[in-house]
């Protein structure tokens, strides 16, 4: 089956460095294509039915297949092992082998052997009879292995060799379940030795904003535009093949995939889950820090200080959620003038050395603070939109100002479905997520 | 005077009798024998081959460093979620050598083991050296290292200061105070040493350099009264100083959130560990050298089955460290902790586990057996695969648990580069060439107290 | 330029000659046992400007010249508590009073936190005090002593030990010192000069 590829359409985004390291949605690729099939299909094929290219070292090297056409028309791909991709279909996507797609697209840049062909032309076997869909295709095991920049390498809630049981990570439930009352376990707030840090009444005359964030896990459909959205937004650099080989991509919010269930040939379902930074009370990362360069503020936000960086990457280690990300080269590029024109002027370009991270928008965050306290009113609900909010098309991620009892975040913040991410971690965050609730057919077999 | 014709000291086998000391030794003989190591004209052959190997690895090191900081953290395999990886357990690997050398010098001595007398001046240079290779991972990890000195509490432009609240900071003061007390010990039992150089040298300017910095001692019996009085509380006060300063090494870890950090266990587990390194490398360097140097009648075979057994001590309470991690991994039920153990045992990176348990668990078991310990060459084996053990423990601490945490979706892999190697291995021959100076220009051995454990010492009423 | 000076020397009268002054009288001892002992007896006929020299510590020996007491304990401490406090205070000031921040939900007072690095200033701060304080009542570096003249000296670092008797001990009678000290086993017994 050909498709379109979900970044660079049908090629003609192939030098758009954004949307090349954007992973794709259900096999996280970056800088790739590749020739999707069934666990099944693939113990046929090449003898095993998981990627594994993970499990065996640090770089994630995939068989490549010779795909050969009816008319007789081959082409060489790598092979990605997908659960619930239907047995013995094979699915490509369109856009890559260009040979000739400007500096980036042509892995001039980022690539390890200068020159390197981006992904494989798909277009070679595709034909004008069957321009979406060929019935039947030889698929045989080629020589050699590809290695593959994924951003994700474990979709699974648990190693299945560990346990069955998944971690609870991705809330789900069925209506029926929850018509029934069934709930997850509450968040608990854990008891501490130290009193809370008060949000009311902040300072003389002060606002008393306390940011929070709320994602519907229901309405998430894995689309990746919330990375795109950020990228643009913070000045995100674009790293290239080579480091994200090495796991260093900078998103700041990733989305994570899951599939529910442990028979790779049939997973129960799909789960995609946003993850920004998510500004915990109690954050992990402030305590470790020796030089203040992470500190939480009076509005709630756990600010990242660039300056003061001096990169020991403590903060990394210690987040849970790993949302943080480092510059371990110099990625910014300073020279090219044309660049300055596509920076956000209202954030900073980080340099080599520094850690980052999502910030709520912080610049958002003040303009609308500003333009508030020019007309002498308090910011509205609604106001405020981070890039990841303003993008997305399902309106996942909602904003705003939890010491608002009337905020629309606050509302959801109070529903049942709301949870912490590893709330036993006692972190307190302040980016909170709705559990998924699902109405499936009876009488579709899942 | 003359120097005595020595007997050559014949070495028996291990016995109950066996001699902490030569017993033909006398004050005379004691001081010529270390002092003409260092005082002789002519340096051998041998040791300017030893010191050029190790001066060429010290070269490597500079260069890796310097390379580092010129084009970024990135040469090394560090990535996320793998954010420390070889550069950090080097670090904690080079410290924990280093604590063998202090629990030698400061308390043994309170424990009045007069064993550690011919051993003490070596290890203490030993501990230096290391805590200097250790000392300068925690600058060249930093993604900006020039700017290093912003972990120190000093008034500045910005009118911050560092946050005492991390374990970071807690190591600065630490290591640095572990540094300054270690140096200062070690040169305060020098000064006698040096005079006694002073006294002796053969040229006017090494005669000028010991002397000045023997200070004007001239063992008087007031001056060695203090000088007694200081050394007994410096190793008093260096015995907290070992056990704390390994123990907020380990609260690096231990005050991280992440399975198989967060153990209360760390403290004990990662200072008996030192311990166990450190002789290690004591055992190490000191086979080799009292056999070249014609040291054996200093350094016993008693010294050598008292050392095996510390070793086989420490390396208990480590087997047990061991087992008590899995275990409580386990019986925690903690879904967390029950995967990181078992992760350790069967995931990608078990081989570094069970080579682990081989090396730090099994071999030590050898050395229950006396003949084993009586032989030279197998001691020394078993003390190179303990230092590796030690090695492969901080890389399984450090790397298995940062590589799987709570977010299957953040797992990783990490893999060291050639940066990393290099840099470890450019440490190694940076420690090498400061011994081998100090071997060749500071007596390796300490003169004025191997004085005090001679019969003759005895004052008869 | 010496020689013509000593022949001057020679040709005044005894009483014109210049005499170098007189440090004390240095006795040289085979045995720390000797040594010991002669220190013993004439600390016990009321010398008290004595001082013994020897190659190793020998603890009997400031017993017998009547050195017992020292303040260094006392100073060591007080290097602790300044260490310990200080590294405390430097702590509270700086993240309670300066510049007191949210970390991590902590509060701003984290005593706890700030144990390991006052335990660390205590310890450091002694040291430096057990050792400037025992180089500065040795007053050590001293590079030039008087009894870096007697003879044989350089054998205090060695083998042999000395006992010295000075010359401004208010008992102190050349002749009667001298002869005391050869009646102690000596080996050798010489006149310091300054």
């Amino acid at each position: 089956m050909f498709r379109t590829d979900p970044s660079i359409y049908d090629g003609r985004f192939a030098n758009n460095g954004w949307l090349q390291e954007l992973p794709r949605p259900l096999t996280k690729v970056t800088w790739d294509n590749v020739a999707v099939v069934s666990p099944n299909s693939a113990q046929q094929l090449v003898g095993k039915n998981d990627n594994g290219g993970a499990i065996k070292g640090r770089e994630h090297y995939v068989p490549v297949v010779d795909i050969i056409n009816p008319p007789g028309q081959t082409v060489q791909a790598p092979l990605w092992i997908m659960p619930g991709q239907p047995d013995g279909v094979i699915t490509v996507h369109l856009g890559y082998g260009r040979r000739l797609a400007g500096r980036v697209g042509s892995g001039q840049i980022g690539f390890r052997a200068p020159n390197e062909i981006v992904g494989f032309d798909a277009y070679q076997i595709r034909t004008s009879f069957a321009p979406w869909y060929v019935p039947s295709v030889q698929v045989r095991r080629s020589t050699g292995d590809h290695l593959l920049a994924t951003t994700q390498l474990h979709f699974n809630l648990e190693d299945p060799n560990f346990s069955t049981e998944p971690r609870d990570v991705v809330r789900s439930q069925t209506l029926e379940q929850f018509l029934h009352g069934e709930r997850h376990a509450e968040d608990e707030k854990l008891p501490s030795l130290y009193p809370d840090f008060p949000y009311q009444n902040q300072a003389e005359n002060a606002p008393n904003y306390a940011w929070g964030m709320a994602i519907d896990l229901n309405n998430c459909i894995g689309c990746n535009a919330c990375t795109i959205a950020c990228q643009s937004e913070n000045n995100i650099p674009v790293v290239g093949k080579t480091e994200v080989v090495r796991s260093r991509e900078m998103h700041w919010i990733r989305i994570d995939t899951y599939f529910k269930g442990f028979d790779p040939n049939n997973p129960h379902a799909t789960n995609f889950m946003p993850v920004p930074c998510m500004h915990c009370e109690n954050a992990p990362c402030e305590p470790v820090c020796p030089v203040h360069a992470t500190v939480h503020s009076a509005e709630g936000l756990n600010d990242m200080v660039y300056n003061r960086c001096v990169g020991t990457k403590y903060c990394s280690n210690n987040c849970p959620y790993k949302v943080r990300r480092f510059n371990f080269f110099l990625y910014q590029d300073w020279s090219t003038p044309t660049y300055q024109l596509m920076r956000n002027p209202d954030v900073s370009v980080r340099s080599r050395g520094v850690m980052e991270k999502c910030t709520y928008c912080v610049q958002r965050i003040q303009n609308a603070k500003i333009q508030a306290e020019l007309e002498d009113r308090k910011v509205h609900d609604g106001e405020i939109v981070t890039a990841c909010q303003a993008v997305c098309p399902t309106e996942t991620i909602v904003f705003g100002d939890t010491n608002d009892p009337n905020s629309r975040v606050s509302k959801l913040k109070r529903s049942e479905r709301n949870y912490s991410l590893l709330d036993d971690l006692n972190t307190r965050p302040r980016t909170t997520y709705l559990s998924q609730l699902k109405n499936p057919n009876p009488e579709i077999k899942t | 005077m003359q120097d005595e014709e020595q007997k050559p000291y014949i070495e028996g086998p291990m016995h109950s009798t066996t001699p902490m000391i030569d017993p033909g030794l006398t004050f005379a003989s004691v001081t010529d024998k270390i002092s003409s190591i260092v005082l002789k004209r002519k340096t051998s052959l041998a040791w300017f081959f030893g010191f050029a190997i190790s001066f060429a690895l010290f070269q490597l090191m500079l260069l890796t460093m310097t390379n580092l900081v010129f084009v970024g953290i990135g040469l090394w395999g560090v990535n996320v979620p793998v954010a420390w990886g070889v550069a950090i357990l080097n670090f904690v690997w080079w410290i924990g050598i280093g604590h063998a050398g202090t629990l030698i010098s400061a308390i043994l001595l309170l424990l009045r083991q007069r064993w550690r007398t011919s051993i003490n001046r070596f290890a203490e240079a030993m501990t230096l050296f290391a805590v200097a290779q250790a000392g300068m991972y925690p600058i060249f990890h930093l993604g900006r290292p020039w700017l290093a000195y912003w972990l120190f509490p000093y008034p500045n432009t910005m009118g911050i200061w560092p946050q005492f609240r991390s374990p970071l900071m807690w190591d600065v003061f630490a290591v640095s105070t572990y540094a300054t007390v270690s140096a200062m010990f070690w040169f305060v039992g020098l000064i006698p040493d040096f005079a006694t150089l002073r006294d002796r040298a053969r040229s006017k300017p090494f005669q000028m350099v010991y002397g000045l910095l023997a200070m004007g001692w001239r063992g008087s019996a007031r001056h060695w009264h203090r000088y007694e009085m200081a050394y007994l509380l410096l190793a008093g006060l260096a015995t907290p100083l070992v056990l704390s300063v390994h123990t907020i090494v380990s609260f690096d870890f231990a005050v991280g959130i992440i399975p198989g950090w967060h153990a209360t266990i760390f403290p004990p587990y990662f200072v008996a560990g030192a311990i166990y390194a450190g002789f290690a490398m004591v055992l190490l360097l000191t086979i080799p050298l009292r056999r070249f140097y014609g040291l054996e009648g200093f350094i016993t075979m008693r010294h050598m089955h008292n050392m095996a057994k510390v070793m086989l001590a420490t390396g208990l309470i480590v087997g047990y460290g061991y087992m008590m991690e899995a275990f409580f991994g386990w019986y925690s039920g903690n879904k967390y902790e029950r995967f990181m153990i078992w992760n350790r045992m069967h995931g990608p990176y078990h081989l570094y586990y069970w080579a682990l348990i081989l090396c730090n668990i099994v071999t030590p078991q050898f050395l229950w057996v006396k003949k084993i310990r009586s032989n030279l060459l197998l001691l020394w084996i078993i003390s190179f695969v303990i230092s590796i053990g030690m090695w492969l423990e901080r890389f399984v601490i450090v790397v298995t648990s940062l590589h799987r945490d709570y977010l299957p979706s953040s797992w990783g892999m990490y893999q060291p580069t050639q940066w990393d190697w290099g840099m470890f291995i450019g440490s190694i021959g940076f420690f090498l060439t400061l011994l081998f100076l100090f071997i060749r220009f500071l007596p390796m051995i300490s003169i004025f107290e191997m004085r005090t454990i001679l019969p003759e010492a005895e004052v008869e009423e | 330029m010496d020689r013509e000076h000593d022949k001057l020397e020679q040709s005044l009268p005894v009483h014109r000659r210049h005499v170098p002054p007189l440090y004390g009288v240095m006795a040289e001892f085979e045995s720390p046992s000797d040594l010991v002992a002669a220190a013993r007896r004439v600390y016990s006929l009321g010398y008290r400007r004595i001082n013994g020299y020897s190659p190793y510590p020998i603890e009997e020996l400031s017993e017998a010249i009547g050195f017992t007491h020292t303040s260094l304990p006392l100073i060591v401490f007080i290097g602790g508590l300044v260490g310990g406090l200080s590294g405390f205070f430097m702590q509270y000031w700086m993240e309670v009073i300066d510049y007191p921040l949210n970390v991590g939900g902590k509060p701003f007072n984290s005593w706890p936190a700030f144990v390991p690095i006052t335990f660390e200033m205590t310890v450091l701060f002694a040291a430096f005090a057990a050792v400037l304080g025992m180089l500065v009542l040795n007053k050590l570096p001293q590079p030039y002593h008087p009894v870096f003249n007697a003879p044989n000296f350089v054998l205090a670092t060695r083998d042999r030990f000395f006992l010295a008797i000075e010359a401004n001990d208010p008992k102190f009678n050349h002749a009667e010192v001298v002869d005391l000290l050869k009646s102690l086993d000596a080996l050798e017994v010489n006149d310091v000069e300054v």
